[in-house]
């Protein structure tokens, strides 16, 4: 009987009811129960999404990291104030790839036409209103490379300075 | 339709591609140059991983768009599209490993500035440890040099020192003499005293030392303690002692510092100068006596001689008479011996030839003494310079001296005469015995006037103190040392003539 007043969390002690609060929800999930499926299905969307939240993830801590850099005062240094310019490209170019792949699902393959080349591919703007933003925000690159530019311009200086100090015995 | 190239997008991706590698290397190079430079550094090597993040994020991308573009031109769209997924997740996955140690920066900054204000304070600390490391060498160095200096002064001090100055162990042994200490107590160097001989060991008296251990421990000190010392050489030697413990504290082997001073020299002139005293107060008492009764002696004497010249030589009072003149003429000989102490007499300085004085005098008694089985044993400087004196009183003295020798043997025995030059310029005659000795407490006043050993009418006491003038009167000196049963020296010194 104590065992059974125990499952079910019919224990009224002042000194225990946290226990039985558990015991109560356990009790309620177990008598609540349907199929238990091992595996869950993932459909195609969810890589997608995965990747999306990836890039919010990566933007995210890219703006804490200039925040952080920022209020820290490392960007009194010429290195980490490079570092943290590096950290809003990536920011931005998080969000030109988060928009592009989103924006993507809206342009259709017609858009696209040519045989494969470098310049036989063409794009058809008529096609869809999206067709000329996405092709815009694939030039992505034109952030990223700079904002890693500055990632190895601030480590160079930050560097340098270090190399200086022990120069001067620091 | 109109249509655009897409000639420029697929440029920049492409080239785009290749320069995210290159630089995502180099970031990742400078990185770790600089974690080299700096290993203790922990937001270096978080830079270090942040740059291999995200080198492998801008590896993962541009492989992927490159890969992207070429089999596509090669007309392999359905590979590339058979990839993309697995480009897309490594993409996905690189995102978030450079995220996630994004991250850390905070915690990275913090744990640094900790560090790094640890090794501020570390660095802080080490530098006081070290001035305060070099303060206490040089305060060590500086005490060490004014231990060192005091040690000079005060080894001087114990070593010049003319008084014994000396350390004892709680069992009384040596630890420490200076050389006037081994000197005084007969020794060349302290070295063969110190760890070697006990301060007992030189105490003529030992209930002498331990009475002074017993004052020692009660009161930790002794002050001016006139002591008897034994030299080695058998000398005795009246010190001042003066003695403390050394180390008073409980737990604390015990022992003792002192000075001793040599007082034998000084308590010898001092017992001259009362015997001096003494013997100028007897002299004038004695010359003033004698003046007195030398008149009236020479009126008894002149009126005996006179009644003598008138009576008959057979009759009774003729004898009376002439045993008054006797007497008279005894006394006339004693006042006579009295003003000879006082130096009231007149003297005749001559050149006297010691030595000759004595083989004289050696030569009157030499059967005398033979028969009474003494042997006389003279040891004569062969150049002992003369002295200016009257030679009838030194023979007087000498006589003096022989004949209390000879009286003081019992017996056979040996009286030995012996003269020599001493540095000062002074010749000294030492004329010794065998016989009985005279007591300690009795050698003061031998030379006193009418002070005498012998029985009632033997002596008249004055021989000694005779001596003594005559001698006083050339500018010497007469003393005696004795010992009972073993015998008496008289040692006197006279002033060399040229």
């Amino acid at each position: 009987m104590t065992f059974v007043r125990r499952i079910t969390g019919v224990f009224f002690s002042p000194h225990t009811g946290r226990r039985t609060l558990t015991t109560s929800l356990v009790t309620a999930l177990l008598l609540a129960g349907d199929h238990a499926w091992a595996l869950q299905v993932h459909p195609p969307p969810e890589g997608l999404i995965a990747h999306q939240l990836a890039h919010a993830f990566f933007a995210a801590t890219m703006a804490v990291l200039a925040y952080w850099l920022q209020v820290n005062r490392f960007v009194r240094e010429r290195g980490w104030r490079l570092i943290q310019i590096s950290c809003l490209l990536l920011l931005l170019w998080n969000i030109d790839a988060f928009a592009g792949h989103w924006i993507g699902l809206y342009v259709p393959n017609e858009v696209f036409v040519g045989e494969p080349g470098l310049f036989s591919r063409m794009v058809i703007p008529g096609q869809s209103v999206w067709a000329m933003p996405y092709v815009i925000l694939r030039l992505d690159h034109l952030i990223c490379v700079p904002a890693i530019l500055c990632l190895l311009l601030g480590i160079r200086a930050l560097y340098l300075k270090v190399v200086a100090e022990d120069g001067a015995g620091v | 339709m109109e249509g655009y190239s897409l000639a420029p997008v697929v440029l920049v991706d492409c080239i785009g591609s290749a320069l995210m590698i290159v630089l995502s290397c180099g970031c990742l190079r400078f990185a770790f140059l600089l974690r080299r430079a700096r290993p203790a550094n922990v937001l270096w090597t978080y830079l270090l991983a942040f740059s291999l993040a995200l080198t492998a994020f801008s590896v993962s991308r541009s492989v992927g768009h490159i890969a992207g573009q070429v089999l596509g031109f090669a007309g392999k769209g359905d590979v590339w599209r058979a990839l993309l997924p697995y480009s897309g997740a490594v993409n996905t996955l690189t995102f978030m490993v450079v995220g996630s140690i994004t991250l850390f920066f905070q915690r990275v900054q913090i744990i640094n500035r900790g560090i790094l204000n640890d090794q501020k304070e570390l660095e802080k600390a080490s530098a006081e440890v070290m001035r305060l490391n070099r303060d206490l060498q040089s305060l060590v160095e500086a005490r060490t040099r004014q231990l060192s200096a005091s040690e000079v002064r005060y080894r001087a001090l114990f070593e010049g020192s003319m008084d014994m100055i000396f350390i004892v162990d709680h069992l009384g042994r040596f630890e420490d003499l200076n050389q006037a200490g081994a000197s005084t107590l007969g020794h060349e160097s302290p070295d063969a005293v110190v760890g070697v001989m006990s301060l007992k060991e030189f105490f003529a008296k030992n209930d002498d030392y331990e009475r002074l251990m017993q004052e020692l421990r009660v009161y930790g000190f002794v002050r001016d303690r006139e002591c008897l010392f034994r030299s080695r050489d058998g000398e005795e030697i009246l010190v001042l002692l003066s003695m403390s413990v050394k180390a008073p504290e409980p737990n604390v082997t015990r022992g003792y510092h002192g000075i001793a001073k040599d007082i034998t020299a000084r308590k010898q002139i001092e017992r001259q100068l009362q015997r001096a005293d003494r013997m100028a107060s007897l002299g004038q008492i004695s010359a003033g006596i004698a003046h007195e009764i030398n008149n009236p002696l020479g009126i008894i004497l002149g009126y005996s001689q006179l009644i003598l010249r008138g009576c008959d030589k057979n009759s009774q009072d003729y004898e009376d008479v002439q045993t008054i003149e006797r007497q008279a003429q005894n006394c006339k000989r004693i006042v006579e011996d009295l003003l000879k102490f006082a130096r009231s007499a007149d003297t005749r300085k001559t050149v006297v030839d010691v030595n000759q004085c004595l083989r004289d005098l050696v030569e009157l008694l030499a059967r005398q003494f033979e028969s009474a089985n003494i042997t006389l044993e003279t040891r004569l400087h062969p150049k002992l310079p003369p002295v200016m004196g009257d030679t009838e009183k030194i023979k007087q003295v000498f006589m003096n001296l022989l004949v209390n020798a000879k009286q003081a043997i019992t017996g056979s025995g040996l009286i030995g005469i012996e003269t020599t030059t001493l540095e000062t310029g002074r010749i000294r005659i030492t004329i010794s015995d065998s016989g009985a000795g005279i007591p300690e407490d009795l050698t003061e006043k031998v030379f006193d006037p009418f002070f005498t050993t012998k029985p009632v009418g033997e002596g008249t006491g004055l021989g000694l103190s005779v001596s003594y003038g005559i001698i006083r009167d050339h500018g010497g000196t007469i003393e005696v040392k004795s010992e009972v049963g073993k015998g008496t020296v008289f040692t006197i010194q006279l002033p060399a003539g040229d």
